[in-house]
């Protein structure tokens, strides 16, 4: 409480430890009075808040408002429609949706374990000045814009990622998901059936977030108690045998926390994924195929040329997409704060 | 030199670089001393590199800001009924009652459509035969309704063959690429298929999922092996990248030139195939009716005599952009913007449309261009002093003439023989890629480039040499005997071409066995011999390792 | 630090701090250097993989392809690796260089990949940077078809640098006071102001976008302008700016402030003389940071600063662009010098985050509380001065138990 404490206490210095005077004395009340410069710094903090609270609540609430009246029109269809047209009236999230999420999780394949394995590189096995060199480069990394990673994923990956889904999509054609067939069920080989596809969108957004991952995942393996670790060495384990018993257990939160995180982004990314894909609005199994879709990508596609319905049909994709991050946000920061490291997850 | 003269060098650039500022001052002053407010703009791609090209213009010239941001035709609309822009380009107008069941677009102020600009949606393509870049490809309309119908799929199929006798169409799947936002070439171009081609058009519209008769549409729907892409620049960058090889969309020729590809001639009613040039455009667009009754829809395109005009030098998919521009003050459009946005309209319609034929473009005719200057003086705040159509340098009339005539049209060549309907193929580039393409097919060559018409067995006997030495396999002798069986031609052409990008197996066979088995015996060959010899060696010896 | 805290307990009176003199100091040992064979084993392993691959893809096998030849070279070298060292090994510690193996390919794999994005777009922007109007023009006297020596990005790079300046301008003083109203003042109302923008970092950057396009522009200002583009950067960083502060002012330790309060200053004066200035650099490395994420963006700004290619100074009105959007609108282009042009801006982006970057580390690398080496040493000198000082009084005090003196402070004992 921002007061100043009132109270006339003896100048006198104690003289010893055994002898503190309160107890001899009579109790004296506590009167606080807030000085001028607190009360004004405690009206503006607080109206800092409230300002910041109104402009969140703003949108949440516009966003919900105006989303209400598409969704009043679709109503529970809107989760399982595939078709975009809300100008005639039919228009659902499901392939939008479907989309978005192949490739956040395409996107984690990728992350994951370079970040577990880079995070644990630079805990446990770098040293020194080669350490802090990889701290630096990661956060560096983080601040790489998302665009560049786009023109990246458009002018290089794309042409030379092609060979690699056509082999896999040739010898793991057997799994749904590694085939690439047409309508009739043909496998496809020409090299533009692998072009533009949830795969590439996939492997962008993937190295876009590992640094995120990587951050968060060495916080928290990096506070691994040391005399733990030096117990485990102690009896005689290995480095890795180390790792296993004592960091990886402890930073357990910090792997989910910082794999929940890089979702949250992976499913939000626009720019990189609205210049790789080809967007169609029905459900493709075919990972490596052409064709995918996010919310973002529809947004960043479709604002322009809606009408005020359009609009509100496009608020209430936003929507969801919101939602479906807040909620892997908050679980993965109550995963992290009940975890034993309960490093930050940001 | 002595440092006397350089002083009286450096008096001399002194007195002469004051005389040339103040020249130039007094020069520019009556220009600068009209100022104009800052003016932007959204809509189509299709017009955008001739609207880019003026907005440059008219900064250099006039001083004058002109934003344009080409975000598709359905987004300039839109942008205009929100009243976020000065004024938008589309080629269709607003959709006021469609017909697919879509919500009408109502514009909330006073609106006028004006004519800027003409041009042919063309088909770009990336094809290769044996490696080297196909730029004659010829298609008629029925063939280009199926590719983007998804009926046709392959390059190899019989009747694109049979439009091009010259060509051994390889065994390459067709990539179509459409436009993945609100378009109004797409518009442009499903009109055209809605109405020269209505049960293919409405066969596939019911295979997606649209109601018939759906008409014009602006979200092309995607289907079968077809990519979607973001405006004119996205689907002519998919084309023109390596992967793009196979894939043909439909885009303003501009952007073929631009992008340094072919564009595919296309069959009209007089039985020849025709390039999307700015003259083969003029002579279609003769046949185009305005609405000329005043109302929502004054000055707006019907183009049913433009698909069936039976001029030989027509290109059938010829058409108009348009400006739509604010008759009334309101929201963010005033008069001052309104003075601006008619000095540019005036440009574009008389200056502007002397470099309409180098972008790609084609120059708009008198009768547009005075209609449009009708429309100019319906602009709040539009200064009309300057409107004339005698002082209008416009390349397709001069003054006098009748408002009718095309200087264009009139003096447009007629096409080559060897473009007529039959087993002649020209062997000139189209559009960006003007290199010839040799003749691999069974038809004969023919070549456009030559003053003279040359005799088509000649010019194709010399390409096909010239192409037999690069010693391709698939190459032809045109005067050969193969010359009769196009089909038998076709087929062998066909099997002797190799598709580059497949791969050459399916799956797993008795190879991949072999294979795997055979690299196994490898790594078992260098890896059991010390494995063995340590489990072989005396314990001593392992002991003593450790 | 430790060593002022064990003396000061009461029971420092009965330890005798041992003397470094007369205990003969060795040579310091590594620990984690690599044996002789250790290396072998790492090199013939290579070899091998190199050889077995070569062997497959050339002879073997008609395979082909780079990708493929490292991928069988990676896994044979990790088969060949295993293999060495199990002649020597046992399992444990098979698994242990198995595992340290891959650990540091993905580290290779990873900033490899992170690296030549970065180099990638540097080398291809190299087309469009060595021309000097590259920087000092705009786009607006450059048509369709001009080569690069027309044309540049002035007008991005100013658009950019005032979206991002009026962003900030918003976001740091209201984000700060928000992060110290979270810490300083607390309370329920606080608590829901953090839940609020903590959910907020959730919100998609597009859908920030979107929000201010449909309710600024479309409903109040009917134009895109770099106002609305501004206002788009600051719903997405706000909630950022927030969050970093608050974990920074959070880790200001709790006793600087308590021996504020207990010398009796005034809640305002605690934070604006020992808080703030306790965690000025990681303040300004979460501004920073922010910032940088900012600039990037490319979504919120694609919906809401429309594009132009001249300089706008007026965020009010007309479209503004910005770097991340020219970058994009450039490379839309089938152009090869349009592309070139996007590269070229990219490179220039990339170079301006790497900047700001820099700045960050240099005046907020460290954390609060977390000197250099001048300041530390500075610290440890005045509390042995201290240790000195009362161990004199204390010894005044106690006569009869005579405690030995401290060392004189030497630079040496600094680290702890």
């Amino acid at each position: 409480m921002p007061r100043t404490i009132n109270a006339s206490l003896s100048t006198r210095p104690a003289p010893d430890t055994e002898a503190f005077p309160f107890e001899k004395e009579r109790r004296r009340t506590l009167v606080s009075r807030p000085s001028v410069s607190d009360s004004v710094f405690r009206s503006v903090a607080f109206a800092a808040g409230g300002i910041t609270v109104a402009i969140m609540l703003a949108v949440g609430v516009f966003l919900s408002i105006r989303a209400s009246d598409a969704l009043g029109v679709a109503g529970f269809s809107f989760l399982t429609e595939q078709e975009w047209s809300p100008e005639s009236q039919s228009f659902g999230i499901a392939s939008v949706l479907f989309g978005t999420i192949t490739i956040a999780l395409i996107a984690m394949c990728v992350a994951v374990p370079l970040a577990l394995g880079t995070a644990l590189l630079i805990s446990e096995v770098a040293q020194g000045r080669l350490r802090s060199t990889l701290v630096t480069l990661v956060d560096l990394m983080a601040a790489v814009p998302s665009v560049v990673f786009g023109l990246w994923g458009v002018f290089f990956l794309q042409a030379n990622v092609i060979p690699v889904a056509s082999w896999i999509s040739t010898y793991f054609g057997w799994i749904p998901f590694f085939r690439v067939s047409d309508a009739s069920g043909d496998a496809l080989t020409d090299a533009s059936a692998f072009t533009s596809s949830a795969f590439i969108a996939g492997i962008v957004v993937g190295l876009m977030v590992v640094p995120t991952q990587t951050s968060v995942m060495r916080e928290a393996f990096s506070q691994a108690p040391i005399g733990e670790r030096e117990a485990a060495f102690a009896l005689g384990s290995t480095r890795w045998g180390m790792i296993q018993a004592v960091v990886l257990p402890f930073g357990r939160g910090g792997i989910i926390g910082g794999t929940m995180l890089g979702l949250g982004r992976a499913l939000g990314e626009t720019i990189a994924v609205y210049m790789i894909i080809s967007p169609i609005f029905t459900i493709n199994w075919q990972l490596l195929k052409t064709g995918s879709n996010s919310v973002s990508a529809l947004i960043a596609l479709r604002y322009g040329e809606s009408s005020a319905f359009g609009l509100s049909a496009l608020m209430a994709a936003g929507l969801v997409l919101f939602l479906l991050t807040l909620v892997i946000n908050f679980t993965a920061s109550s995963i992290v704060a009940r975890s034993r490291s309960g490093a930050e997850s940001d | 030199m002595t440092p006397k003269t350089r002083w009286i060098r450096a008096i001399h650039a002194l007195f002469a670089l004051s005389a040339v500022v103040i020249v130039s001052l007094t020069g520019a002053l009556p220009a600068q001393a009209v100022s104009y407010d800052p003016i932007s703009g959204s809509g189509s791609t299709w017009s955008q590199n001739a609207l880019d090209q003026w907005r440059t213009n008219v900064a250099s010239n006039y001083g004058m800001t002109v934003n344009y941001n080409g975000g598709g035709s359905s987004t300039g609309r839109s942008d205009f009924i929100a009243g976020v822009v000065h004024f938008a380009v589309s080629e269709v107008p607003f959709q006021l009652a469609p017909e697919n069941g879509t919500a009408p677009e109502v514009p909330t102020r006073g609106y006028a459509y004006m004519p800027i600009v003409a041009g042919g949606t063309s088909f770009m393509y990336n094809l290769k035969i044996n490696g080297v870049r196909v730029s004659n490809l010829r298609l008629s309309g029925e063939v280009v309704t199926k590719i983007f119908t998804g009926v046709i799929t392959n390059w190899n199929d019989p009747a694109i063959q049979a439009d091009n006798p010259g060509l051994a169409m390889p065994d390459k799947g067709i990539v179509p690429v459409v436009r993945s936002d609100g378009s109004g070439s797409t518009a442009q171009f499903t009109l055209w298929m809605s109405k020269q081609h209505p049960d293919l058009w409405n066969a596939f519209c019911t295979s997606v999922n649209r109601p018939t008769p759906c008409g014009l549409t602006s979200q092309y729907p995607t289907f079968g092996n077809a990519k979607a892409q973001s405006l004119s620049s996205g689907v002519a960058g998919y084309v023109s990248q390596d992967y793009g090889e196979g894939a043909i969309t439909y885009v303003e020729y501009s952007y073929a030139l631009e992008s340094g590809f072919p564009v595919a001639k296309v069959l009209n009613q007089a039985g020849y195939y025709v390039e999307p040039t700015a003259s083969s455009v003029a002579v279609a667009l003769t046949t185009a009716q305005i609405d000329q009754t005043p109302g929502p829809n004054y000055l707006t395109q019907i183009l049913d005599g433009v698909y069936n005009s039976a001029d030989a030098r027509t290109y059938p998919l010829s058409s108009y952009s348009y400006m739509i521009v604010p008759t009334e003050v309101g929201g963010v459009f005033t008069a001052g913007k309104g003075f601006t946005l008619g000095a540019f309209a005036n440009y574009m319609l008389c200056e502007g449309q002397q470099q309409a034929a180098d972008l790609g473009y084609s120059p708009l005719p008198m009768n547009l261009v005075l209609a449009g200057f009708d429309q100019i003086k319906r602009i709040p705040g539009a200064d009309t002093t300057g409107v004339d159509i005698n002082k209008c340098n416009n390349p397709t009339f001069k003054p006098g003439d009748s408002p009718s005539s095309n200087q264009l049209a009139l003096t447009a060549a007629q096409p080559q023989d060897c473009d007529k309907v039959g087993p002649n193929q020209c062997t000139t580039g189209t559009a960006g890629a003007p290199a010839e393409t040799p003749v691999s097919g069974s038809g004969t060559g023919g070549s456009a480039t030559g003053g003279t018409t040359e005799t088509a067995a000649a010019a194709a006997a010399a390409t096909g040499g010239a192409a037999a030495s690069t010693g391709t396999a698939a190459v032809y002798d045109a005067n050969g005997a193969l010359i009769s069986g196009g089909a038998a031609g076709s087929t062998l052409a066909g099997a002797a071409v190799a598709t580059p990008f497949a791969l050459a197996d399916e799956g797993w066979g008795i190879q991949q066995s072999l294979m795997l088995l055979a690299a196994t015996f490898l790594v078992a060959a260098a890896v059991l011999p010390p494995v063995f010899w340590r489990r072989l060696a005396p314990r001593g010896g392992r002991d003593g390792l450790k | 630090m430790t060593l002022t805290e064990t003396t000061l307990t009461p029971a420092a009176r009965s330890t005798h701090i041992p003397s470094p003199d007369g205990i003969a100091i060795g040579p310091r040992r590594r620990v984690r250097s690599a044996r002789v064979g250790d290396r072998f084993n790492v090199l013939g392993a290579a070899a091998a993989a190199m050889a077995l691959a070569t062997l497959i893809f050339g002879w073997v096998t008609p395979l082909s392809g780079g990708i493929g030849w490292t991928i069988v070279a990676f896994l044979s070298f990790i088969g060949f690796y295993a293999l060495l060292v199990s002649f020597t090994a046992d399992f444990q510690e098979v698994k242990d260089r198995v595992m340290a193996v891959l650990l540091s390919s993905a580290g290779v794999v990873l900033f490899g990949a992170l690296v030549f994005v970065v180099a990638f777009t540097l080398v291809r922007g190299q087309e469009a940077l060595p021309h000097l109007n590259f920087f000092t023009e705009s786009m607006e006297m450059a048509g369709p078809l001009d080569g690069l020596d027309v044309g540049g990005i002035l007008h991005a790079i100013v658009g950019t640098l005032m979206q991002i300046g009026m962003a900030l301008i918003i976001t740091v003083p209201l984000g700060i006071l928000t992060a110290l109203f979270l810490n300083e003042v607390g309370g329920r109302f606080a608590r829901f102001v953090r839940t609020i923008s903590d959910a907020m970092t959730a919100l998609p950057s597009i859908v920030a976008g979107l929000f201010v396009y449909s309710a600024i522009i479309v409903l109040i200002t009917h134009q895109r302008s770099g106002f609305a583009a501004a206002m788009a950067i600051t719903v997405m960083m706000l909630p950022i700016v927030i969050r970093a502060s608050d974990i920074v002012l959070r880790l200001v330790a709790g006793n600087l402030r308590e021996a504020a309060y207990a010398l009796g200053s005034t809640r305002w004066r605690t934070i604006w003389h020992v808080v703030l200035p306790t965690a000025r650099p990681g303040l300004a490395t979460a501004v920073i940071l922010g910032t940088a994420r900012g600039i990037g963006e490319t979504s919120p700004v694609l919906l809401t600063s429309g594009v132009t290619a001249v300089v706008n100074l007026n965020p009010f009105e007309g479209p503004m662009i910005s770097l991340s959007l020219q970058v994009f609108d450039f490379v839309k282009s089938p152009e090869p010098n349009m592309i070139a042009r996007g590269f070229g801006a990219a490179a220039v982006l990339i170079l301006l985050v790497l900047a700001l970057f820099a700045i960050a580390r240099l005046i907020g690398g460290r954390g609060p509380g977390d000197l250099s080496r001048r300041q530390q040493q500075r610290v440890v000198a005045a509390s042995l001065r201290d240790l000195q000082r009362i161990t004199i009084r204390g010894d005044l005090r106690h006569p009869h138990q005579p405690a030995p003196l401290p060392p004189a402070p030497k630079k040496k004992e600094s680290s702890s």
